[in-house]
């Protein structure tokens, strides 16, 4: 440990694993150093999500922003570089900002930002869709009565949901699901305790719109 | 012998890519035993006299033979850390390295694959691999889901059941053996048959998509071989149709479960004998309904769509590096198996097979690709550009028409194609 030699990746005030939620290594493993090919580990999550909301944190503490999670930056240009591309979403503008943590320097190397780009649904997102569901005058109801009666108990909050969100893209729809692409539209999966599925088919959460969409066909 | 040396110098120049700084500088004593499975490692068969560039590179003197103090320190450390490095060598002497990660997107995602036959140096096959899309259209048109959302959240914890004989690592994957059947066998009029059983290393991962859940499979056999594969087992949907739709579930003909694809999309980013010189080749063998066919071969020098044809494949080729006979090493792509689903015109990566595009780092899936400044499906991929360093995206169909078995649980099943080496070796190295 003492030499960080070839192919070791030191990174900065970092080398020591501390147990955390989420990231590759599970808590409880022993500390290592990192190999450039390794997966992120929870620390250099944490720093690549605070140095990548550097740039947003009014808009973060507004709601307005938010960021859906960190993978590790896997191109092979630049492959000797420990680097992490943290997504953020911006819900008001409609628009994703992907940027790119060199995790030696500690520094945004790359921003690129889109509209009409749609990353795959965070954790924290498909909370947020069920919360819209069970708000739902009509669904709502709906999703409580399936939960009582697969769980023989009352449904207390949405955590209480199994959940899976996919992004939903307009594939010839007409009414309010036609922005989906530019909103950031969700379909999600509700599993309820006795390990069965709701049909969501027809559902579409918009996140953007902060509503339901009903799909007809 | 200089040919095969100098030869066996641009495999390796090309193998070590950005790692080769680090291999000439010393590695942590405490790194000897993963030292050993360094994928630039090169075997006994090339023990000749080596450039001064090379000989620091040439530690292990034998597949899974443990590294000496001394070229421990100068050998390579491997690409990844011990809990996402895969370091096998199955019965034959057949030896695949590789290191697994799973990431947020694509879930079970393999990296720096490398293939060391029996008695042979060691080659580069895969930068990467990982799926790039599952793609679920129902017979009766809608729902169409595009079932890749954070495959990696979905991740099933396995239990040791769930990994027989293989080892689990952090929980999601498991890295095992598997018997494939005969690897050959040869009778002999006055003595006993000459046979082999064959192995794969397996590595896979499941994940619980709504009702499915998904296996994720490759299979790394010891004749060189992948097989990528996907199983969907779990739950049916229980989307119900008409008649025409569907296939009646459960008593009577009443209700018609709704018939649907999984196209499952695969990325590969294949760096033969390392990045430089790949070349994707097509063939084609003429003459239907004729005594005689002809082979023909397309090189595609530029980004390509490709449909399936009888006979057809593919290979990606590295034009330089060569096998001891001279031919240049390469591995086959054989897509047979697709139900070739065609959907409509705004489902244009539906219509093609393979697609061979250059690389470029944002280009990850094959429909709703997460990168701004970049392209949204491989279709689009597909822009004339000259391809430099190929990445080859295959698309599988599956037309699931549910059956009276598929009731609780559905019985797996399976999707996949065939790489398969070509000339890496100059004969079977059993
Ligand atoms: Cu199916």
């Amino acid at each position: 440990m003492a030499v960080a030699g070839a192919g070791m990746v030191t990174v900065a005030g970092a080398v020591l694993f501390i147990p955390g939620e989420q990231g590759s290594q599970a808590a409880g493993s022993a500390p290592r150093a990192v190999v450039q090919g390794d997966p992120l580990t929870a620390q250099e999550i944490a720093r690549a999500s605070t140095i990548a909301s550097a740039g947003s944190r009014e808009h973060m503490a507004a709601g307005q922003v938010k960021l859906l999670y960190v993978e590790r930056d896997d191109d092979k240009e630049a492959d000797e570089r420990r680097r992490a591309d943290a997504y953020l979403y911006d819900y008001s503008a409609d628009r994703l900002i992907v940027r790119t943590v060199d995790l030696d320097r500690g520094t945004v190397v790359e921003e690129s930002v889109a509209r009409g780009v749609q990353p795959p649904p965070s954790k924290a997102e498909e909370a947020t869709a069920a919360e819209l569901l069970l708000a739902h005058p009509q669904y709502g109801g709906g999703v409580r009565e399936s939960y009582a009666r697969a769980g023989g108990r009352q449904l207390r909050s949405a955590a209480d949901l199994g959940l899976r969100g996919l992004i939903f893209t307009p594939a010839g729809e007409r009414g309010p699901a036609r922005h989906c692409g530019i909103h950031r539209c969700l379909r999600l999966f509700v599993r309820l305790p006795d390990k069965t599925w709701l049909d969501t088919s027809r559902i579409v959460v918009d996140l953007s719109a902060k509503k339901i969409h009903t799909l007809e066909w | 012998m200089f040919l095969r040396l100098a030869l066996s110098c641009v495999m390796l120049a090309g193998g070590l890519g950005s790692a080769q700084a680090a291999s000439a500088q010393a590695a942590p004593a405490t790194h000897g035993a993963q030292v050993a499975s360094a994928p630039q490692a090169m075997t006994g068969a090339q023990a000749a006299p080596a450039p001064q560039a090379m000989t620091a590179t040439r530690a292990v003197t034998g597949a899974g033979a443990p590294a000496s103090a001394a070229h421990a320190v100068r050998a390579p450390a491997p690409p990844c850390s011990a809990p996402y490095r895969i370091d096998k060598t199955l019965p034959n002497g057949a030896r695949w390295q590789l290191c697994w990660e799973m990431r947020n997107i694509e879930g079970l995602t393999l990296t720096k694959v490398v293939y060391t036959p029996k008695g042979n140096r060691a080659v580069t096959v895969l930068r990467s691999t990982a799926l790039a899309q599952i793609h679920v259209p129902y017979d009766s048109g809608r729902p169409r889901y595009h079932d890749i959302g954070a495959l990696g959240y979905t991740a099933i914890a396995l239990q040791s059941a769930d990994c027989p004989g293989g080892e689990r690592r952090e929980q999601f994957v498991c890295v095992t053996t598997r018997a494939r059947g005969h690897a050959y066998l040869k009778s002999d009029y006055d003595g006993p048959n000459t046979s082999a059983q064959g192995h794969d290393l397996v590595v896979f991962s499941a994940f619980q998509v709504g009702w499915y859940t998904y296996l994720v499979e490759w299979a790394f056999s010891d004749d060189g071989s992948i097989t990528p594969r996907v199983g969907a087992t779990g739950s049916l949907s229980g989307f119900t149709t008409t008649p025409e739709h569907g296939w009646p579930i459960g008593v009577g003909a009443r209700t018609f479960e709704t018939s649907h694809n999984h196209n499952i999309f695969w990325r590969l980013d294949f760096d033969v004998a390392g990045k430089a010189d790949d070349l994707v080749e097509q063939y084609d063998f003429s003459g239907s309904g004729t005594a005689k066919r002809k082979l023909e071969r397309t090189a595609f020098a530029r980004e390509t769509k490709a449909v399936n044809g009888p006979m057809r494949w593919w290979r990606v080729v590295d034009q330089k590096v060569r096998n001891a006979d001279g031919h240049r090493v390469s591995w086959e792509i054989n897509n047979a198996d697709s139900s070739e689903y065609r959907g409509p015109a705004n489902e244009a990566f539906t219509r093609a097979d393979v697609y061979v595009s250059t690389y470029r780092s944002c280009e990850r899936l094959a429909t709703i690709n997460p990168s701004p400044g970049c392209a949204k499906s491989v279709d689009r991929y597909i822009n004339g550009e000259r391809v430099k360093d190929p990445v080859v995206w295959v698309n599988v169909g599956y037309h699931h028409v549910p059956r009276d078995e598929d009731g609780d649980l559905m019985p797996t099943h399976w999707q996949g194609f065939r790489v398969t080496a070509r000339d890496v070796t100059a004969k079977n190295p059993r």
